[in-house]
């Protein structure tokens, strides 16, 4: 670890190298086309000469004198006998051979010209032009220097130039080829001044250098040679690259030196040159890849840098990490939602320095007695330590054997490693990581167990469940990290989620039940019911009890239990989940106990659900957050889901396939109602075919009839879930689970008890599979309810196996669409963050990029925090009138305003599902008509 | 040159306004003007006097665009004209005025937002001037605490709440929330096509509302949307090809031309302005008669041919137009999209007319109308779907994509291909590429951005990483 002045990167400046840089750099001239000799030892002169650096342990590089892991490694080179062209630069040679003059090398522009172009971009730099503003002028002068019949300096007239790709230039007129020497020296012909114009800086490319005479040989570090277990050598993919291009070289060099006939050496050029390109590009269109012996195309240069698994986005914007771990995860609903349950086997493998300093060294000295205690894994826990690293930079491993000696020897500025104790601060990640709280600080709590755990109501913004998911845990290794962590990564700072104003923690499933179960119709308790709902919140003196006045009982409410988890001050109210949105509420006198008011951190009324205290909707939980803090906010999540599950526990609660047994005549009724439905559909497919239907304005008579059955059956399904609705009372759980929102909707039970309805691909019935009809099953071109994928059935009384079938065609579109999803949001996601992330606030208020371009005067237009927000508003109107007026402030309250915006976040799916068919049913209402009235 | 400098320029040269804005639908600098020629001008509907005016005033077609670009400064800065001046079409009503009094005796600020919903709260209820201030201060301290923190990663933070909750969105696309038989594309796929600022989106659409009688009598509206559904010949009527006779029979269908108010005259009107068969269409009873001058059999394809795609009446672009009633007054929902034309289609409620293209609103409309279209397309894209992202994240997109002054796409060939480091780029998309291209013109990376800093392992320049905390400790000696 350094302390003290961190070094920063000021910039990064990139230039092409030049022959005699690349001969200056290098270590040792790359002669011999061989690795290794037969006793294994490398090739002087060889492709793993140890000039180039070292890879095996123990010998030392022949340039530095270092061992493997101190040792760079050495570029080397290879002259190459004749000059071939950098197949990366080819575009750029040809745009430079195409707007200059073949004999003097002038830019095909007059002296004007080219001062004023200089000018222009001279301005274009002063006003903060990019790279990439600068490439397009230059590519425009290229374009109009070109083409240029004859040349203004010197009249020479120009031949055309063609690209034959990827690497060999033509003259167009007598299809002459042009070597690569002869490109060569047009390109050294270019004057500096002219090279300037074009946008390329002579100081660190001249153009001839992208026509290469030396090969640079990166050294052996980079493409390390693998023993296999046989003992036999395997050779990276570049180093085989490099062994043709030597080969070819040198046979070149003996042709040409030899006399050999011209043919001859230009194959063996060109060979030389193919070799080059692949060796930079494996994937140059026009070309055939260089293969493995195996067939496979070799990875070379530029494979090696792009693309998902390249060195840019995987190693470079991506790097592997110490000090992390990874296993499954599991619930533990009594952590508080900053805590990670950690088990003991990893919390003795990950560690946190310690510096050792005069006030804590006899501490320090204690835990590194104990040793790396590995196989301590049992209870108490107390952390030992598992490196100590001494003042000069050494790391010694403190083992069972060694504890005392060094415990003994530790002296101020040492580091000792110390294992992982409860509150350190971790950072615990679950991937895919779409949005910042998918990476929060957690405090650890070492545990017994192999897994992670953590509150369930951190959930939401990790999009966790325990079906055998696993996370990451990092552990941060320095002070200032750690600060910034507990202050800004921390869970409880993430409540309130920026992408909603709402918060994204809250309480989920069973802690809504149990809240419902707590405050509805607002139950009594008596002393042990009461102890016991109340006994987890350590924190919390039990309220004074009521005293019944006939039998002069002591007993406690459920209102006045929960009331002692808000602050005392609190004020609100709003309806709840459970509100039958009757035409005018009775407010304080609902029947249902739906209207929520809270005065002074009392509940005086109503029942406590999701919009309560839930995630992503509750407003109690919302108001808290952003008035009180953070870690009010995290202490009302804690106690309230322990309170929650205190009451359903204390109430019992459970749900099975009972739950949607419906009487006999409630199912005679759906049966009957079905029935209806599909005499109805029966009764349209007829009056088609005999071409009675009435023909809708805009749709064709069979997507007139398609769309009428489709809202035939649909309503054949509503009916159904109704009536199956009037039998499940607000007694039963799973009602109870849906009313209160804690899970699953209406629509799940009315498909469990009434009927599963249409299935439907891509919004239509079902159509495809055999001719004119979907299964076997049915006459060709039936187009009833039956044949065309309706499910008369429930899930509990079973369906028939047509409509099994029907379901899981259904179904089968819901998991493709889900694949196909993931990847196109992911790579839109990549784009935007790319695009964004360079994006800050700046300290006057405007939104700016790196370049100091202002994107945005003031952020959003009133430079509110979208998480500070209430429901996208700046600030909460309610609120402010309530503090103002009190209770007058109902007054103020526009008929209106009541009821916007009541939800947050997303909707459930199936409750989508459900607000499409509702959609879709009045879309047939008869207000509209199309125009054109005919069609197909 | 921008479209406005054209403009200028024209004027400046005596060009009447409505040529000059008959020019610029097609041109966008004096250049293509000249060298579109006087022709191609009067196409545009221009006269010919007109036209040859124009090209008078601008002077010959010069050599080379070389020699106009360089000769570009020498074009005198073009005087600025002034502009009708916009109308803040927002008025405040009293009480609103009201409570910006006080404000400003208060020296506080709000948002206009903020104070036009308290102001709606008040409004009919008497409250006194002390109550009044109250809740302004109490509604300024409020607002104070929740700005956003500076340093704040505000893109990451954008692109985030966008892009999560795309993994929740739907794959199919929808029925028109309203009128059932117009397609468009909705959920993610429309959204991805927003970011990536497509030039014609998979399902352009219109939505028209009308004004005057048209919103209220159905007949009418029923008559503008005649005129703006484009109608091609084989949409109202038959076309049969008599060899021997070398001659075209049109049969127009009674009912379909009744239903889309067409005459017959006007079809023989509107095929005498074919091309290919001008002169030529003759009414013989209730069938049209195109009689080929020249017996070739190859002319009376080309004939066929033109005659078949030849537009009747409409607007280009719009396939279809269906009428549809909200609240009580109608509107036209189209698919294909063309707002130019549209806007000019009398019975249209011009400015409220609107598009899903954003890149027509662009050209159209101007950048700021692009940038509020794609604000309005997003939210509505998310909201149907029904996820709920706050609009200032949409807002931060549609800013970046519209900062140039013309609509960038989120992507290699938009934002993210324009940024200023290489390692960044490099990072993202085409690697090789953007690494040789830095090498030869010399490019230097001032590492200010994120994934460079990265790159190098240094802290990134957001957050805290944006700040330093400088301490000189006191030395022994120094006194203070």
């Amino acid at each position: 670890m350094t302390y003290g002045i961190t070094k920063r990167i000021g910039s990064i400046k990139f230039s092409c190298l030049s022959p005699e840089e690349i001969r200056k750099m290098s270590a040792i001239k790359v002669i011999t086309p061989d690795t290794y000799n037969d006793e294994g030892y490398p090739y002087p002169g060889g492709l793993m000469d140890p000039h180039m650096g070292v890879i095996e342990p123990g010998i030392r590089c022949k340039t530095c004198g270092c061992k493997v892991d101190e040792c760079p490694g050495h570029f080397g080179h290879i002259e190459l006998a004749l000059p071939v062209i950098h197949v990366g630069f080819i575009k750029d040679i040809k745009m430079l051979l195409e707007s200059t003059c073949c004999k003097c090398g002038r830019l095909m522009l007059s002296e004007d010209q080219i001062k004023d172009r200089m000018e222009s971009m001279e301005k274009m730099e002063e006003l903060g032009g990019g790279t990439i503003e600068k490439k397009l002028f230059t590519k425009d002068t290229a374009k109009d220097a070109s083409g240029k019949a004859v040349c203004p300096y010197c009249n020479e007239a120009q031949i055309k130039i063609k690209l034959d790709k990827p690497t060999t230039f033509r003259e167009v007129e007598d299809n002459h080829k042009l070597t690569p020497k002869e490109v060569r020296e047009r390109l050294e012909r270019i004057p500096d001044e002219d090279l300037r114009a074009l946008g390329i800086d002579p100081e660190t490319c001249r153009p001839e250098w992208m026509v290469l005479t030396v090969l640079a040989v990166p050294p052996v570090s980079v493409r390390p040679s693998i023993t296999l277990e046989a003992g036999d050598k395997s050779e990276d993919d570049l180093t085989h690259k490099l062994v043709d291009v030597l080969r070819i070289n040198q046979r070149l060099r003996e042709n040409r030196d030899q006399g050999a006939p011209q043919l001859i050496v230009e194959d063996l050029w060109e060979l030389l040159q193919y070799h080059v390109t692949t060796y930079f590009d494996n994937q140059t269109s026009g070309i055939p890849p260089a293969r493995h012996r195996s067939g496979r195309p070799l990875k070379t240069l530029e494979q090696r840098l792009k693309g998902k698994e390249g060195r840019f986005r995987s190693n470079l914007s991506g790097k592997r990490v110490n000090f992390s771990a990874r296993t499954v995860i599991s619930p533990d609903p009594l952590l508080s939602i900053n805590d990670v349950g950690v088990p003991t086997f990893a919390a003795r493998e990950l560690t946190v320095p310690l510096r050792v300093n005069q006030y804590n060294i006899e501490k320090v000295r204690e835990i590194v007695r104990r040793g790396p205690m590995a196989d301590v894994l049992d209870f108490p826990y107390v952390p030992g330590a598992n490196y100590v690293i001494r003042s000069d930079g050494r790391k010694i491993r403190v083992t069972e054997r060694n504890a005392a000696e060094v415990a003994e020897n530790l002296d101020i500025g040492y580091t000792v490693e110390r294992q992982l104790v409860d509150g350190d601060v971790v950072l615990f990640n679950r991937q895919p990581s779409l949005h910042r709280m998918s990476m929060m600080a957690h405090r650890v709590k070492v545990m017994e167990g192999k897994t992670f755990r953590f509150n369930l109501c951190v959930c939401p913004p990790y999009n966790a469940d325990f079906d055998g998911d696993e996370m990451n845990l990092h552990v941060l290794q320095s002070d200032e990290a750690r600060a910034e962590a507990r202050i800004i990564m921390q869970v409880q700072e993430n409540i309130l989620s920026p992408r909603y104003g709402g918060p994204i923690i809250g309480a989920i499933h069973d802690h809504i039940t149990g809240a419902y179960f707590l405050t509805h119709n607002n139950p009594r308790f008596d002393a042990e019911e009461a102890a016991n709902i109340m006994f987890k919140l350590s924190d919390i003196e039990m309220p004074e009890p009521f005293i019944d006045e006939e039998t002069k009982e002591r007993y406690w409410t459920g209102k006045q239990l929960f009331s002692t988890v808000l602050p005392k001050d609190f004020n609100t109210s709003f309806k709840a989940n459970i509100c039958q949105n009757c035409g005018v509420c009775k407010k304080d006198q609902c029947e249902y106990d739906a209207y929520v008011k809270i005065r002074d951190g009392k509940l005086v009324c109503g029942t406590i659900d999701v919009k309560a205290i839930g995630n992503s909707k509750g407003k109690i939980l919302d108001r808290i957050a952003r008035d009180y803090g953070s870690a009010r906010a995290a202490q009302f999540i804690n106690q309230v889901t322990r309170l929650a599950l205190g009451a359903l526990m204390n109430h019992g609660f459970s749900t099975g396939i009972s739950d949607e047994d419906i009487p006999k005549e409630a199912s005679l009724q759906i049966n009957n109602n079905t029935q209806e439905c599909i005499d109805k559909v029966t009764a349209l497919v007829d009056s088609y075919r005999a071409g009675t239907l009435q023909q809708m304005p805009g749709r064709s008579l069979r997507e007139t009839l398609e769309v009428s059955v489709m809202q035939v059956l649909g309503q054949a399904r509503d009916e159904a879930g109704k009536i199956a609705g009037k039998y499940l009372g607000m007694d039963n759980p799973a009602v109870i689970m849906a009313k209160a929102g804690a899970r699953g909707s209406m629509l799940n039970l009315s498909q469990m008890a009434g009927c599963v309805g249409q299935q439907a691909v891509r919004g239509e019935r079902l159509s495809r599979g055999y001719w004119d009809r979907t299964l076997s099953h049915f006459e060709k071109g039936d187009l009833g309810a039956y044949a065309k994928g309706f499910c008369s059935n429930s899930y509990k009384s079973g369906l028939t196996p047509t409509e099994f079938f029907f379901h899981a065609m259904g179904g089968r579109e819901g998991l493709v669409d889900t694949a196909v999803r993931t990847s196109r949001s992911g790579y839109m996601q990549r784009r935007l963050v790319s695009a964004l992330e360079d994006l800050k606030l700046t300290s006057d208020g405007t939104v700016r990029n790196t370049v100091g371009t202002v994107i945005q005067f003031r952020y959003g237009e009133d430079g509110v925090d979208p998480a500070k927000t209430v429901r996208g508003k700046a600030i909460d109107l309610d609120d402010l009138f309530f503090e103002v007026f009190g209770e007058e402030s109902e007054e103020f309250v526009h008929d209106n305003e009541k009821d916007v915006g009541g939800d947050y976040g997303s909707l459930e799916k199936d409750e989508m599902e459900y607000i499409e068919e509702e959609g879709e049913g009045e879309d047939m209402d008869d207000f509209e008509t199309d125009y054109d009235g005919g069609g197909e | 040159m921008a479209k406005k400098d054209t403009m200028n320029a024209l004027i400046k040269r005596g060009i009447n306004e409505e040529t000059v804005a008959l020019l610029l639908t097609q041109y966008t600098s004096l250049d293509a003007i000249r060298t579109a020629g006087e022709e191609e001008i009067v196409k545009l509907g221009i006269s010919e006097d007109e036209a040859k005016d124009v090209i008078q005033k601008l002077g010959a077609v010069r050599s080379s665009s070389t020699s106009s670009r360089s000769k570009k400064k020498v074009v005198e800065e073009p005087e600025p004209v002034k502009m009708e001046e916009v109308t803040d079409f927002y008025v405040y009503n009293d009480t609103e005025l009201r409570l910006k009094g006080y404000l400003e005796e208060e020296k506080i600020e709000l948002p206009m937002k903020v104070i036009v919903d308290i102001a709606a709260r008040i409004e009919g209820h008497d409250v006194s001037e002390d109550k009044c201030r109250e809740l302004l201060r109490r509604a300024s301290a409020m607002y104070e605490r929740h700005k956003m923190d500076q340093n704040e990663s505000a893109g990451v933070m954008a692109a985030h709440s966008i892009g999560e909750p795309g993994t929740q969105m739907n794959m199919r696309t929808f029925h028109y929330a309203g009128v059932a038989n117009i397609n468009v594309t909705q959920g993610l796929p429309r959204l991805i096509e927003i970011v990536d600022a497509r030039r014609i989106p998979s399902t352009p659409s219109m939505d028209i509302p009308l004004e005057g009688i048209a919103a209220q009598d159905e007949n009418v509206a029923r008559l503008v949307a005649s005129n703006i559904e484009m109608t091609s010949i084989l949409d109202v009527a038959t076309i049969d090809t008599d060899i021997t006779n070398m001659m075209l029979i049109v049969r127009p269908d009674v009912r379909k031309m009744e239903e889309r108010h067409i005459e017959v005259e006007e079809l023989v009107e509107r095929l005498n302005k074919v091309k290919a068969v001008r002169g030529l269409v003759k009414l013989s009873g209730y069938d049209i008669v195109i009689q080929s001058d020249e017996p070739s059999y190859k002319k009376l394809q080309v004939m066929y041919d033109s005659v078949k795609t030849a537009k009747i009446k409409g607007i280009d672009g719009i396939t279809r137009a269906v009428l549809s009633k909200t609240e009580g007054y109608w509107k036209i929902v189209t698919e294909g999209s063309n707002l130019k034309e549209v806007l000019t289609v009398t019975g249209v409620d011009a400015p409220n007319v609107m598009t899903n293209s954003i890149l027509e609103v662009a050209d159209v409309l101007g950048i700021e109308a692009a940038r509020n279209s794609i604000i309005h397309e997003a939210m509505g894209t998310l909201g149907e779907a029904g996820l709920d992202v706050d609009i200032r994240h949409i807002m931060l997109v549609a800013d970046l994509m519209t900062n140039d002054g013309y609509v960038k796409a989120i992507g290699r060939h938009g934002v993210s291909g324009k940024k200023s480091s290489v390692l960044a780029r490099a990072a993202f998309e085409i690697t090789a590429a953007h690494l040789l291209h830095a090498a030869m013109v010399g490019e230097v990376d001032h590492l200010e951005g994120v994934t460079e800093n990265i790159i190098v392992g240094q802290p990134v320049t957001l957050g805290t990483g944006a700040v330093n905390l400088i301490y000189t400790p006191k030395k022994k000696g120094d006194k203070e």
